[in-house]
């Protein structure tokens, strides 16, 4: 028996194809230009704007022409030394429209010549802009440099993520936050006919076996669309926050709110939490501005919004226990905070729609904070 | 009373001498120094003599001039003689002379790399240097992984985590492959069979991606006492090593005591259990204030130990604490603690499984007891080791239980006390293992026409067949991965079959819980439907056996019986490598088998008396495996002189002394290998005795047994004819209800003759 027919007696068989020798010396490129008219705000981006929803890693100043949109499609989802990006989708504002660069590789040799493309077209912008690139594209990309031997370095540049800046504001209403689900419900433009992002690998390893490049259509159809979203959703946030519709959503007011607080931005924060309306998150809101005010040194304000919040039976024991602490730890006022906390456990008693562990947790720091307190009065001795 | 002392009281005690069949008396040993090498970095003579060290053992010293001339070493020495010194100075020095050096360690287990870190963390902190130990494994926090991928100086990691975790994102990895100057594998003993076999392949990919990097790493292994260190290590890293094994660390003198617990039951040869001997002896010990350490071979055994021996000084005092269980299962922080409490005295006594018997530093202790026979010569004298000061006098026990191989250990202490004969093996070619690792180094980094894997055999071969199954692409000379999976994550090192069985308990119905796993090619015997399974001496039953998706439900239950599956075997021939075929000889041969196994039938069968309760059919479809085989075929002349059932008893007792002696001197466990015998073999069309490797592929068991034939015969024969027993007994031929009653004589014929034509052909 020879090794060969060992191997195939414990591994099972499969037949042979015989890949025909080629030589190579680029990769795949193909050139489509879209209208400016499918991406409103796209020229007018501006480094303030975007400056509200990230602050660190943008370059000075911002060309909106300068700016990379890229996506990836892989032959896996493994972010290990195995798994190759095998079309890089490429997106860049020009006076003309906006442009779509697509690189291929017919086959692995061509890996290198796609990655040289990458490398240009990086060293031609300020800013890149991706969804999810800073945990799986970038990373797989630097691998692919890596085993061709080629400087990374390329890949350290300012760089905005999208898809953390989108959970940011939309986790809370729509909950999973992919990106054609972001073009439904935000864009509405919804996708016809998309080949599912998880169907590519294999498109590509039949395109491989059989060299028909059809197979590949879809998979670049899908990943332009990509490319194209990720510009026209970085305007749509980046005007969202420059100026913010009343209209919106009270989860999407509040969360941007949280953003900016998150970005260093407290005055514009101020601004989305004081236009949440009465309803679910109004009392958070309120309870985000008090926190806001006491940061900058307003301490009276934020007392004066608990004690609304409280004279409006709003936000439960939170502003109770944030207004105890007020009387407590800045006006001495040891007999006004143990009364509101006392007030605060009467509520506690009453029944609500809080899980019982949640309303257990709060008792039980309620109680602690009433006996350290009793005791600071001087009412019991130690 | 101390040792001495002890060991005089005990050796005046008839009662006690009664079942002492051996006491030997070891020497001591004084220290043999060498000053520090020249070569080693004057800083590191600081922290050493802040602890009193003002030149090194002879090994040492060797040790770390060869490496740091640049040659692969492996260091053979017993337990507690500072070996890990041998690696951390040169690895040490080599970093504060090249900060950018990186070196990688290997430890079989977590809790051996932590304790290995706190060792190093102290040397590096009392020079005051800036040099980065990390652990990365499992327990690693995801946030810190980074820094450790950038900063570590030395990068502490088992196996596992080398081969799933670190080699298929090496791109995340590049400070350390361009700069591995080091690559320590300490307790290289423990990589043999299967889990060995593994690592030699994880290494050809480490070393193929140093290459891709352009690093040049050398090799410091470090070995327990076995037969074969060199080509243990040889085999593991594909290239010559220097061997360093001229221990000079003193050792006080040392009692070895072999403690044969009285026969109960003369004709069944059924002795006292040796749990209920342990307890007296350790308790003796323990009350006389004598730091002593127990072993156990299962986790309820050390459970039941220690729950005697804290009864034995229980008082309102609190010295129960003074009693410490150890085993796997206990909290790391736990173990810390226990580990700390030895070092301090704060600990007299304590119980633990072999998990304490691999470098976990707790110090030196004055007595050991070991609970049965612990496998393997190598376990046995590390778990020895652990008793034994520099300067005082330490003794051990081993206390046999009435297992064959303890019996066998028991009456031959000269094996035991001997140079040990033992040889590890692992075979890095088993095509099972190399084609898994094949695949992963293919995902790492593309072969190009005319690589070869490490030193393996067949990579054009190997290569061409990927290519075939559109694994791998080829094109312009490199063959490129083509697949979606991520090939590392479905392969485990500890078992040669890349599918295991999940062992999952439904007891709970809102809380299902997996407690173990198991093989493929045990599953049908021990996990069939209704099949009773213990888990740390918990029965279950096995509900629901779903075989494609690999998992098996079992739930708790209490009832008085066990099962115990038919397993038919039958064997086809797939090739004959060598063989030995003379007339006048022995004929024998090597060879590969297809064994095909088919569970069809269970029996129940009571506790205690062992009464056939009833059977239950099993429905489970036949595997099929192909490994590395060796047999004997009994000539016609010798079968002819007997009648056919005395033969076929005849064979079954060869057999089972086979099966006793077999993984005494291959060093493997017993359910590495099978013995078979076939009156008529489909095989060879003979009576036959078959030896087969149980991991499929082969570990090279097989070979080695072909290799051994004079010696596993002649030990054979030596237990069958100085056993006491009249007829057989479990500790020989196996009971006579099973092989008759002149199994025991006719087995003896058998070898005896095997013996002399194996014998006549080499003269």
């Amino acid at each position: 028996m020879t090794l060969l027919d060992k191997v195939r007696a414990v591994g099972g068989t499969a037949k042979a194809p015989a890949p025909a020798p080629r030589t190579f010396s680029d990769c795949y490129v193909r050139k489509k230009t879209r209208e400016l008219d499918a991406f409103p705000y796209a020229l007018s981006l501006s480094r303030e704007s975007l400056m509200l929803m990230q602050s660190q890693d943008l370059p000075d100043p911002v060309d909106p022409m300068r700016i990379l949109y890229l996506d990836t499609e892989t032959t896996g989802l493994g972010g290990g030394a195995g798994t190759v990006a095998f079309e890089i989708g490429l997106g860049q504002l020009t006076p003309d429209g906006f442009q779509i660069t697509q690189l291929v590789m017919r086959d692995y040799p061509e890996e290198k010549y796609m990655l040289q493309r990458v490398e240009d077209a990086l060293d031609n912008a300020d800013l890149l802009c991706t969804f999810n690139g800073k945990s799986f594209d970038i990373p797989l990309l630097r691998t692919r440099f890596l085993m061709n031997r080629m400087n990374p370095a390329c890949l350290d540049m300012p760089h905005i993520d999208l898809l953390p800046l989108a959970r940011r504001i939309w986790k809370l209403r729509i909950r999973q936050c992919t990106l054609q689900r972001l073009e439904t419900e935000i864009l509405h433009m919804p996708r016809m006919d998309d080949l599912p992002g998880s169907e590519a690998p294999q498109r590509y390893f039949s395109y491989l076996k059989t060299g028909e490049f059809a197979l590949l259509e879809d998979v670049l159809r899908h990943n332009a669309q990509d490319v194209a979203s990720m510009c026209v959703l970085l305007s749509h946030m980046a005007n969202l926050y420059r100026a913010p519709d009343d209209n919106l959503p009270c989860e999407d007011l509040f969360s941007m709110a949280k953003a900016l607080e998150k970005e260093k931005h407290p005055h514009k924060a101020r601004m989305l939490y004081h236009k949440v309306p009465q309803g679910k998150l109004h009392a958070s809101s309120q309870m985000r501005l008090a926190d806001i005010h006491r940061r900058e040194g307003n301490q009276q304000m934020s007392a004066t919004i608990y004690e609304h919040m409280i004279q409006n039976h709003e936000g439960g024991v939170m502003p109770y226990i944030a207004l105890a602490k007020y009387k407590e730890h800045t006006l001495r006022d040891i007999e006004g905070a143990l009364n509101l906390t006392r007030q605060a456990l009467m509520l506690l008693a009453e029944p609500t729609l809080e899980s019982d562990t949640t309303v257990q947790e709060t008792r039980f720091a309620l109680q602690y904070r009433y006996e350290r307190l009793l005791k600071r009065s001087g009412k019991v001795c130690d | 009373m101390n040792v001495d002392q002890l060991a005089e009281v005990l050796r005046r005690d008839p009662d006690f001498m009664r079942n002492v069949v051996r006491w030997e008396e070891l020497p001591p040993r004084p220290a043999q120094y060498c000053p520090f090498p020249r070569q080693l970095d004057a800083r590191l003579t600081v922290p050493l003599e802040k602890r009193g060290i003002h030149q090194l053992y002879t090994h040492q010293a060797h040790a770390i001039s060869e490496i740091l001339s640049g040659h692969d070493v492996v260091v053979v020495t017993p337990t507690a003689s500072g070996k890990t010194m041998c690696y951390n100075l040169p690895v040490l020095s080599e970093i504060l002379a090249h900060p950018d050096a990186r070196a990688l360690y290997l430890f079989p287990t977590k809790a051996l790399s932590a304790d290995q870190v706190s060792e190093l963390y102290e040397l590096i902190e009392e020079m005051g240097v800036d040099i980065k130990t990390f652990t990365y494994d499992g327990d690693t926090p995801g946030s810190a992984r980074k820094a450790v991928r950038q900063a570590g100086h030395i990068v502490v990691t088992n196996p596992d985590m080398l081969h799933s975790g670190i080699l298929p994102h090496h791109t995340k990895w590049v400070k350390l492959f361009e700069n591995l100057k080091y690559i320590v594998i300490d307790e290289i003993h423990t990589y043999r069979g299967v889990f060995g076999s593994n690592l030699a392949n994880v290494l050809r990919r480490l070393l193929r991606l140093c290459d891709f990097y352009g690093s040049h790493p050398q090799f410091i292994l470090c070995s327990a006492t076995i037969a074969n260190p060199t080509e243990l290590a040889q085999t593991l890293i594909g290239r010559p090593i220097t061997l360093i094994d001229d221990n000079g660390a003193p050792m006080g003198k040392r009692h070895f005591v072999f403690f044969n617990p009285p026969v109960v039951n003369q004709q069944l040869g059924i002795r006292a259990g040796a749990v209920k001997q342990v307890r007296h002896i350790s308790g003796m010990l323990l009350k006389n204030g004598i730091q002593t350490i127990t072993f156990a071979r299962s986790r309820l055994n050390v459970e039941v130990l220690v729950r005697y021996l804290k009864e034995m000084v229980r008082d309102p005092l609190g010295n129960a604490g003074r009693v410490r269980g150890y085993r796997g299962g206990y909290l790391p922080t736990q173990r810390r603690e226990i580990e700390r409490g030895l070092r301090a005295g704060q600990i007299d006594a304590v119980v633990s499984t072999n998990a304490l018997e691999l470098g976990i530093d707790i110090g030196a202790l004055d007595a050991c007891v070991l609970c049965g026979y612990p496998g393997t010569i190598a376990s046995a004298w590390q778990q020895a080791g652990r008793a034994g000061r520099r300067k005082d006098t330490s003794i051990v026990f081993f206390v046999a239980s009435s297992a064959a191989i303890d019996q066998y250990i028991v009456t031959h202490p000269d094996y035991f006390l001997a140079q040990s004969p033992e040889n590890a093996l692992l075979n890095p070619d088993n095509l099972y293992i190399l084609m898994n690792h094949f695949k992963c180094a293919a995902y790492e980094l593309p072969f190009e026409d005319g690589d070869t894997f490490g030193n393996a055999p067949g990579s054009d071969e190997l290569l061409q067949y990927f290519t075939e199954s559109h694994i791998l692409h080829h094109v312009d000379g490199r063959y490129h991965w083509m697949a979606e999976d991520f090939p590392a994550s479905e392969i485990s090192l500890r078992s040669a079959a890349s599918e295991n069985f999940v062992i999952i308990d439904i007891t709970d119905p809102a809380h299902h819980r997996v407690i173990g796993e198991m093989d493929r090619y045990t599953v049908p015997m021990l996990l069939h439907e209704n099949a009773i399974y213990m888990h740390e001496g918990v029965q279950y039953q096995v509900e629901q056996l779903d075989f494609d998706a690999c998992k098996a439900y079992i739930r708790h239950v209490e009832v008085g019986y066990y099962t115990d599956a038919d397993l038919n075997i039958s064997l086809t021939l797939l090739d004959i490598e060598e063989q030995d075929n003379s007339t006048d000889g022995l004929p024998r041969a090597l060879g590969e088998v297809k064994v095909t196994s088919l569970v069809t039938m269970f029996k129940k069968i009571r506790f205690d008396t062992h009464e056939n309760l009833g059977f239950g059919h099993v429905r489970l479809p036949e595997m099929d495996m192909h490994t590395s085989a060796m047999w004997w075929v009994l000539p016609d002349e010798l079968c002819g002189s007997f009648a056919s059932d005395d033969l076929k008893n005849g064979m079954l007792g060869v057999a089972n002394l086979l099966r006793i002696v077999v993984p005494l001197y291959l060093m493997c466990a017993p359910t590495d290998i099978v013995v078979v015998y076939q009156v008529k073999s489909p095989i060879t069309d003979k009576p036959s005795l078959i030896i087969y490797d149980s991991a499929p592929g082969g570990i090279g068991l097989s070979q080695k047994a072909y290799g051994m034939q004079d010696l596993l015969l002649e030990k054979a024969l030596d237990i069958v004819q100085q056993c006491p027993c009249e007829a057989g007994c479990p500790s020989c031929v196996g009971p006579v209800g099973e092989v008759g009653a002149f199994g025991k004589k006719h087995a003896a014929l058998i070898l005896r003759d095997m013996l002399r034509r194996a014998r006549k052909k080499e003269s």
